[in-house]
């Protein structure tokens, strides 16, 4: 896996931090480089406070990093915590395509006669191209 | 803003040459699930599956990575069992709750749909996927379209 794999605690973290719309909004301008509180509470009609708060949760999941010298302590987008995320979104759908797979082959077995025997399968119809397999995702 | 008309879910679907019955059989009795439950490169023992197919019945799994031995827990509980249709289950710790549903094709096949719901909803669409797989830019870029 090219990020590291993160916890079920990191991830429940960092699956309600980006629950929130202003959150995402704050890692989209992080995005773009960092910034400060006073920077980030610009474009949102709110106070410094409610500003912070977001911060907190965003830093509490491991998602942001904020300077602990500096003045104003800049903000700072930590992208390897969201791509654990993702990772993790992406890992379930694999998980379930090689499920399938397996799955398959198991079923397969549970049905096809023992090599050397004429018994068909108890299902009707010609079998044609063996079972289908394609996995469609929508 | 196509935000409100997207759901926070992931789908998959596969079709099965196999009655009904013995698909959904497959997903609760662990002497099947033990077959193909892990995943490529894990197993998962039948020691390792609790299943009890009933509404608050549990249904834990530990899959374990066939090299390292690392295990990985899962524990889900059951909200809706109706034979031979429909299998749902929760897992508290993600807030995550996964539907499965097993249709009849009438021609021996049953399509088997996978439905998790609950996902933090930028996770629900294509373009967030993409956006979030690939690159930081391309996640902002998605972002700035909320």
């Amino acid at each position: 896996m090219p990020t590291p794999t993160l916890t079920e605690d990191e991830l429940d973290a960092t699956f309600a931090a980006l629950a929130d719309p202003t959150r995402r909004a704050i890692l989209a301008r992080l995005a773009a480089g960092d910034a400060t509180v006073n920077e980030l509470a610009e474009p949102f009609a709110l106070s410094l406070p409610a500003i912070s708060k977001h911060l907190k949760v965003l830093e509490r999941s491991g998602l942001i990093s904020r300077a602990r010298r500096a003045q104003f302590r800049p903000c700072h987008l930590e992208p390897e915590v969201l791509d654990g995320a993702v990772d993790w979104i992406e890992r379930n759908r694999r998980i379930w395509a090689e499920r399938f797979d397996q799955l398959d082959r198991h079923l397969r077995e549970l049905w096809e006669p023992a090599p050397g025997t004429t018994e068909g399968r108890p299902t009707e119809g010609p079998i044609t191209e063996g079972p289908t397999t394609e996995g469609k995702q929508s | 803003m196509t935000e409100s008309t997207q759901t926070h879910q992931l789908d998959i679907t596969r079709v099965f040459d196999a009655p009904r019955e013995v698909v959904f059989r497959c997903m609760i009795e662990p002497e099947h699930l033990t077959h193909f439950w892990g995943p490529v490169g894990m197993s998962t023992p039948l020691a390792n599956i609790t299943i009890e197919p009933w509404a608050g019945g549990r249904f834990e799994t530990i899959m374990v990575n066939d090299e390292t031995g690392e295990e990985y827990p899962s524990r889900g509980v059951f909200v809706e069992v109706i034979e031979p249709e429909k299998l749902v289950w929760t897992e508290p710790s993600f807030g995550i709750t996964s539907t499965s549903t097993f249709t009849d094709l009438g021609d021996g096949r049953t399509e088997v749909h996978i439905h998790q719901s609950d996902l933090p909803e930028q996770f629900a669409t294509p373009e967030a996927r993409e956006g979030f797989n690939s690159s930081l830019d391309r996640f902002a870029a998605y972002l700035a379209t909320l």
